[in-house]
């Protein structure tokens, strides 16, 4: 990648997040949003820029870093450009977690806790499954592990929500469909070192997985233990995922459509097709929530339903050059 | 051989109209002329010669109204969520009351059924009727709702001088709050119903009708939806006087950077008001609005 297109993709994540944490039904001027971010201007716009936007925009924008780079990660370790993170049963296990809270009427912060346990039960249970099924490395087999996990989850959701009250259910399907309306400075320092400890392991094994994406025969002969990168690689994302998923809910398309964008705009090594990926996450999360924030006033509208309708057309251009 | 599709759809067709006449002629034979008045589905309303002597109640604020009309001992059936009063729980829990089982609400053999006139229970009134159970939907959402359900569910089961009492002591009740409050300013509020996502009362609940009764104004009553989604930085530019919160709340929220950004919260005007024990717009309505009242003006009715 051409430095101009790294300053280029650096100086859009950087207006987008200026752009949302100036706009809202507040508008403020970027004469208010610097005195209210060092504390002086009116109590309203010092609470409004400090603690409601700087969080959001901040955890909008590791939510999208993180999904980039794991969509990334995954597409060139199993050499399949419809991988995503939610494909590893990820999304499934945090929501059967999250609505099992919900069910046995837990308060509504364990909601996440109990859906990042989830997330991780279910990466644990792809794997061993792929692994059952003799495919250790083998990512045809750990996606369609992925897959019956899901539909597994699927199932245990509609059981459990079944019989619930309906504001819960609200609540649960809510969380479900995404949001970082809810941010907080202790949620962006959590979620700050699972992304930062994830996107490092994998640029770190970034070489390993150039050598994935020629074959497993040629990487095995070019001495990688395909088996054991696969693993990582997946443990990673799924870090990654269950993370987001843990803090924002299901963000979709994300992880699947950005790394396509970023290869189509000419990165080649996956040390620049990862970070590049988690920088064009960031700032389309960022630009994703501020219009789930403004697009339908008073209310809300989900932030995964936003990613997805930004993300579909983008990804039906690339879809058309690809055939 | 499977038959063709066109032959088992003509099966079917003749399969129904056969069903047809059975399930109406059941419906309307009830009717006695004159008598009639229509529920919330715009179906007759069967009044009965003896008046019904098992009745299941599928929501929480119909159940209260039978118990304070004196049917209560006639109540068999209720939904899961009816709290009150505490004598209806010992009756029969047939589920959440929306698409309820109707098995299991048969299996109580009721004369009457009464279920919240939401489209889920479209289906279910068929057939709780095809069944031969004289079945009724009530919409009650919001205080002017409450007289009208009152009265009719009087008519229906014999009670009608106590229905009448009922309606004539809430009536009296709020009327006598509106007179306390009218004088006095009326604070601006926010209704906090849910935290994730933020659900506010809004113009279609009652709890609105409550909050201009007990002399406030919700600063959401544009609304039309009885619980809105709305966004926190929305709250803010509405910049409301008062916050009203449920009971376990109240603390976190004064705690959470976040809801610093509200002049209410910074200046410490949080109200706990517990909307888990108001039930609907049901007999304690009144009840409801004299601690509203006193919670948002203190001092007034004594």
């Amino acid at each position: 990648v051409p430095p101009t297109r790294w300053v280029l993709l650096a100086a859009a994540l950087v207006l987008a997040a200026i752009g949302a944490v100036m706009l809202g039904t507040l508008h403020l001027a970027p004469g208010e949003v610097v005195q209210a971010a060092f504390g002086s201007g009116t109590p309203t716009h010092v609470a409004v820029v400090r603690s409601l936007r700087l969080p959001r925009v901040l955890l909008a924008m590791l939510v999208g870093a993180g999904l980039g780079a794991a969509g990334a990660a995954l597409q060139g370790a199993t050499r399949n450009g419809l991988a995503e993170p939610y494909l590893l049963g990820v999304s499934g296990g945090a929501a059967v977690g999250a609505v099992i809270a919900v069910a046995l009427r837990a308060a509504a912060p364990l909601v996440p806790l109990s859906g990042f346990a989830g997330a991780l039960a279910a990466v644990a249970l792809t794997l061993v499954v792929a692994r059952a099924a003799g495919g250790r490395g083998d990512p045809r087999v750990v996606l369609m592990a992925g897959v019956v996990v899901g539909a597994f989850a699927n199932a245990a959701i509609m059981v459990a929500l079944a019989n619930v009250d309906a504001n819960a259910v609200r609540g649960a399907l809510w969380w479900m469909m995404g949001s970082v309306a809810d941010a907080s400075w202790p949620q962006v320092r959590m979620l700050g070192v699972y992304v930062a400890v994830g996107i490092a392991v994998l640029l770190l094994l970034g070489r390993a997985i150039d050598l994935l994406a020629l074959g497993e025969d040629a990487a095995a002969g070019m001495g990688v233990d395909v088996g054991r990168v696969s693993v990582y690689v997946y443990v990673a994302a799924a870090l990654l995922t269950a993370g987001t998923v843990a803090a924002a809910g299901l963000v979709g398309f994300i992880g699947l459509l950005v790394p396509h964008l970023v290869r189509a705009a000419g990165a080649r090594t996956h040390r620049s097709i990862i970070g590049a990926s988690a920088l064009a996450g960031a700032a389309l999360v960022v630009v994703a929530d501020l219009v789930a924030r403004v697009a339908r006033p008073p209310a809300e509208l989900p932030l995964g339903a936003i990613t997805a309708i930004i993300g579909v057309p983008f990804f039906l251009v690339r879809l058309r050059r690809l055939a | 051989v499977f038959p063709p599709l066109r032959i088992i759809a003509r099966r079917l067709a003749v399969a129904a109209l056969l069903a047809l006449p059975s399930a109406c002629d059941r419906g309307a034979a009830r009717v006695p002329p004159g008598s009639a008045a229509l529920d919330d589905f715009g179906d007759t309303v069967a009044v009965l010669p003896a008046p019904p002597a098992r009745i299941v109640s599928l929501s929480p604020s119909t159940t209260e109204l039978l118990f304070a009309i004196g049917a209560g001992d006639r109540v068999v059936g209720r939904s899961t969520y009816d709290s009150w009063p505490p004598a209806a729980l010992a009756r029969t829990d047939l589920g959440p009351g929306l698409r309820p089982n109707v098995e299991a609400v048969l299996g109580v053999r009721p004369d009457l059924v009464i279920v919240y006139a939401s489209e889920d229970n479209r289906d279910a009134v068929r057939r709780l009727r095809a069944a031969g159970v004289n079945t009724v939907a009530y919409r009650l959402d919001r205080i002017a709702d409450f007289e009208r359900v009152t009265l009719s569910l009087g008519a229906i089961t014999g009670d009608s001088i106590a229905a009448r009492r009922t309606v004539d002591t809430v009536r009296a009740t709020l009327d006598r709050v509106r007179a306390a409050t009218s004088g006095l300013r009326h604070p601006t509020v926010f209704w906090r119903l849910w935290e994730s996502p933020l659900l506010s009362v809004g113009g279609g609940s009652f709890l609105n009708d409550l909050l201009e009764i007990a002399g406030a104004r919700n600063v959401y009553a544009e609304l039309p939806q009885p619980s809105p989604a709305v966004t926190l930085e929305d709250l803010v530019g509405r910049d409301p006087d008062l916050l009203l919160t449920g009971p376990t709340t109240r603390e976190r929220v004064l705690r959470e950077p976040r809801w610093q950004s509200l002049r209410a919260v910074r200046e410490g005007r949080l109200l706990v008001f517990d909307t888990a024990i108001v039930n609907g717009p049901s007999a304690r309505v009144g009840e409801s609005a004299v601690r509203l009242a006193r919670l948002i003006h203190p001092g007034v009715l004594p």
